[in-house]
């Protein structure tokens, strides 16, 4: 009978480090990005990073979260060994340059739930990796649009027409 | 005039007044009433294929704004010709006249009234021509520049079919106000 709990103490035990053990010891990420860059006809700019996390201990599968400028988003995951992050922002706000995504397993994250709750310093939670997504800019149309090239030749075609005739007429 | 008293004139007269005379021979008038149904009809295109009109259901306000245009715009040719044609005679005469006596200079037989009657003429066919393109050049210019001007900024927010109706009629209106001017 005493065997018997042991055995199950042992059984619980090996499955409670099992569910820790999703720690992915030296993370190596490969990512592929996408952002939006013509902002012609929409109000959102979209990011989306596109990633594959090998892990030396070979952990598959893990739960991740990002943080992105203070805010956190699920990471999905889509098939065994890829992930995917996705935000959008305010064509207004969305800068161009390199946005920051810092990648959190379970623990990283619920550290950096901890220090977001106690107004602590974010980036002194280490984050287990991090994708930079490129942005190079929202196109929001052409810098001198049509009608006003087409409005500034005209009054420039009348003016000379104009100073010709006062000249006719001086 | 009637035609009593234009008889009464003499040729040299008459050349003197058609100087003046705001009448516009058929052939101008043709070049005039051709032009403006012309610069009229080009903003359909703008409408058409830059404000998306529909086109199929603006097809009678496609005809009736580009007849009233054309009359608008020929009256503004026929205004601003007439205030152009004396200022250039003005201004033109005396190369005229210098280059129509050399011409004539060989012709001794050529009386002195003759040689001025032919200055005259051609005096007042190189202001005519001259007036008469530059009074298309110039109204062109300017319907075209309000059109462009109002359709894109100020009634930018109004629907195309009626962008097109007040753009095209305000433009006209505001070429046939100011050719009425002298200045």
């Amino acid at each position: 009978m005493f065997h018997c709990k042991v055995l199950l103490c042992i059984a619980i035990l090996s499955l409670i480090s099992s569910s820790l053990g999703t720690v992915c010891s030296n993370p190596q990420i490969e990512a592929k990005t996408y952002t939006t860059q013509d902002g012609t006809v929409i109000t959102n700019v979209a990011f989306v990073a596109r990633f594959s996390l090998k892990c030396d201990n070979g952990a598959r599968e893990l739960p991740l979260y990002a943080e992105i400028n203070g805010k956190t988003f699920p990471v999905v995951i889509s098939g065994k060994e890829h992930y995917q992050v996705s935000w959008v922002e305010d064509v207004k706000t969305a800068k161009s340059g390199s946005h920051d995504v810092n990648l959190f397993d379970e623990e990283g994250y619920a550290q950096l739930r901890k220090a977001i709750r106690n107004n602590e310093d974010v980036s002194a939670v280490k984050p287990l990796s991090q994708i930079q997504v490129p942005h190079p800019g929202t196109y929001q149309g052409p810098w001198l649009n049509s009608e006003f090239l087409a409005v500034v030749l005209s009054l420039i075609v009348w003016y000379s027409a104009f100073s010709t005739k006062s000249k006719l007429l001086s | 005039m009637s035609a009593k008293n234009k008889s009464v004139f003499t040729k040299e007269e008459e050349l003197l007044l058609q100087d003046f005379s705001r009448n516009v021979s058929t052939k101008s008038s043709a070049l005039f009433y051709g032009n403006a149904f012309i610069v009229s009809a080009i903003p359909i295109w703008l409408f058409w294929r830059i404000h998306m009109i529909d086109v199929y259901s603006s097809i009678i306000s496609f005809i009736i704004v580009t007849l009233a245009s054309t009359y608008l715009v020929a009256f503004a040719y026929k205004n601003t010709k007439f205030v152009l044609k004396h200022k250039i005679a003005v201004k033109r005469e005396e190369a005229i006249a210098r280059e129509v006596s050399r011409k004539l200079s060989e012709d001794k037989k050529m009386s002195r009234k003759e040689k001025d009657e032919r200055i005259l003429w051609k005096k007042n066919e190189v202001s005519d021509y001259e007036a008469t393109t530059f009074s298309i050049f110039y109204n062109n210019s300017l319907f075209l520049a309000l059109v462009i001007f109002i359709s894109f900024y100020v009634l930018k927010t109004f629907s195309p079919a009626l962008n097109y109706v007040l753009s095209i009629g305000i433009a006209g209106s505001i070429l046939a106000l100011l050719s009425t001017g002298t200045k």
